[in-house]
């Protein structure tokens, strides 16, 4: 080309690695902090308890599964129900975040079409959105834990802090590769919502997992990944530590997903406009 | 020091669902891009915005792009602003680049004046504490007062654009990037929006805008650009470019298959 090679050097190609956009777009958390917070503030304009809604339906959900849980598998109440709806607590977030990461880059298409954008800014919006709604919903389990069973409060919870960041990390991956794989294939979609209908049932979050002792099925538990990644934070709430195979096995769900969701990403980043 | 540099460019669009109703617009032949299908079993659809464009601009570079609906002006816009990555070749730049396609990207309705000037600021990548600085005139600017702390589905359009165009041009744009033009409002702020527009644009290193308005480009440009099919037919100053542009009969582009 006609430019000398001097002036060259200062010119930058437009196109943005896999990589920076993940670190760019977790660096610039004024931004998706403000988007997620004001996302949340959108829902529930002009409703009088705002995303409380959703803590109210947990614990009418959490009263009504709770008396017929505990009679069905003949559980205590005053432990069955801290045990359900931290269950369910946690459990709403991964959903959540599942069911709304479909969504991630086929509503937002307006915003990047516009302007050059770092993708990842929607993903941790999407899930920091999804957070401070776990956040509301945690105020119906504690009150139940302390209302029900103060005894089972101790050092143990702290362990809830590391757990949540480990589900957070892969609330992260879920939503970036779910987005993608939706934008390009819209039927995924509707096979989301009702394989997350299927998995909630067949997750050990209404029944304990003692109900599946001695049977060869408790293997849709141990190979279940919605179950580590519930247990990790769900057990340090009712004050267990989680199994050293929780751990173990988050930790691998979190390298292999996060392995899966950057090479497509980085294989795919360019085509997401033209994909929308 | 700002420079964009393309190197055969090209775009193109695949389309995803409703083949057949492309097809028929093949035969048609009706305007736009190359509509080419790959071949092949999967019969994909794809149309060809832009073919093997090769330009420079450099500061003081002020540019029209002129062209038929459907020549390839928003994609090469989308090009440069990093928007689309280009399907081969290359586009290397320097300098901040301020696409204004939107006036208020991000808006929400249900949000407050005050809420989308910070959301639509960010995204515009202007720093929170600059944000902050620049508050005070877009509020006089825009002239809302009392309107900012309300939910912008109560403003009138007019009143939508005029917050846009208060925000757009409070930055200093480096490589702006315009598509259409911006909307201003009623007369009486037209006026006013006219001269604050002239000194956004010289604040700006190179611009480029397209626009189907003659006056448009002859009042603000110094080059002109005209495309067809995607590609560029003539370059140079813009009362040569324009005339040629006039001439040109409203032809439609080349189709082929395969």
């Amino acid at each position: 080309m006609s430019i000398p090679s001097e002036l060259k050097s200062s010119l930058r190609p437009l196109t943005t690695s896999a990589f920076e956009d993940l670190s760019n777009g977790l660096m610039n958390w004024s931004l998706w902090a403000r988007m997620g917070w004001l996302e949340v503030k959108r829902r529930y304009r002009r409703t009088v308890i705002g995303p409380f809604w959703s803590a109210v339906s947990l614990a009418i959900m959490v009263g009504a599964v709770g008396a017929i849980g505990s009679a069905l598998w003949k559980q205590d109440p005053f432990e069955y129900l801290p045990f359900l709806a931290s269950g369910l607590v946690v459990w709403m977030l991964i959903s959540s975040i599942t069911i709304e990461s479909c969504g991630l880059f086929v509503n937002s298409s307006t915003l990047f079409r516009q302007m050059r954008f770092d993708y990842s800014i929607l993903v941790y919006s999407l899930v920091w959105r999804n957070f401070i709604v776990f956040l509301h919903n945690l105020t119906v389990y504690v009150v139940i834990l302390v209302l029900m069973a103060p005894q089972q409060i101790n050092f143990n919870i702290l362990l809830v802090a590391p757990g949540m960041l480990a589900l957070l990390i892969n609330g992260v991956w879920i939503a970036l590769l779910l987005g993608l794989i939706c934008l390009r294939f819209r039927d995924i979609l509707q096979l989301i919502n009702s394989l997350i209908q299927i998995a909630m049932f067949v997750t050990p979050i209404f029944w304990p997992l003692n109900a599946l002792e001695n049977s060869a099925r408790v293997v849709f538990v141990h190979f279940n990944p919605l179950y580590h990644l519930i247990t990790i934070v769900r057990d340090p709430l009712i004050g267990k530590i989680p199994p050293s195979e929780v751990y173990l096995a988050v930790a691998v769900i979190t390298v292999c997903g996060w392995a899966l969701t950057y090479v497509v990403f980085e294989r795919f980043r360019k085509r997401i406009v033209y994909w929308s | 020091m700002a420079t964009v540099v393309l190197e055969n460019v090209h775009v193109d669009f695949p389309i995803y669902g409703g083949h057949r109703s492309l097809r028929r617009v093949v035969f048609e032949r009706a305007t736009g891009g190359l509509i080419k299908h790959s071949g092949g079993k999967s019969d994909r659809v794809s149309v060809k915005a832009l073919s093997g464009l090769n330009f420079e601009l450099h500061d003081g570079d002020r540019v029209g792009l002129v062209g038929h609906n459907g020549a390839g002006k928003s994609t090469l816009l989308k090009v440069i602003a990093g928007v689309c990555e280009p399907t081969s070749g290359r586009v290397l730049s320097e300098g901040r680049i301020t696409p204004l396609f939107t006036a208020m990207p991000g808006m929400d309705g249900e949000d407050t004046g005050y809420e989308n000037i910070m959301t639509a600021g960010q995204l515009l990548n202007i720093p929170l504490k600059k944000l902050e600085s620049l508050l005070p005139q877009i509020e006089e600017f825009s002239e809302l007062g009392e309107y900012l702390t309300l939910p912008m589905r109560t403003y009138s359009s007019g009143m939508v654009t005029r917050l846009g165009f208060a925000l757009a041009t409070s930055i200093d744009p480096g490589i702006l990037l315009i598509d259409e033009g911006i909307a201003t409002g009623d007369a009486r702020f037209v006026e006013k929006a006219a001269q604050r527009m002239k000194e956004f644009v010289g604040r700006s290193s190179i611009m480029v805008i397209a626009s189907h308005s003659n006056e448009m480009i002859q009042s603000t440009c110094n080059k002109a650009l005209f495309m067809r099919a995607g590609e560029i037919v003539a370059a140079g100053p813009v009362d040569e470019v324009l005339a040629l542009y006039s001439d040109s009969p409203y032809e439609a582009a080349a189709v082929g298959a395969g």
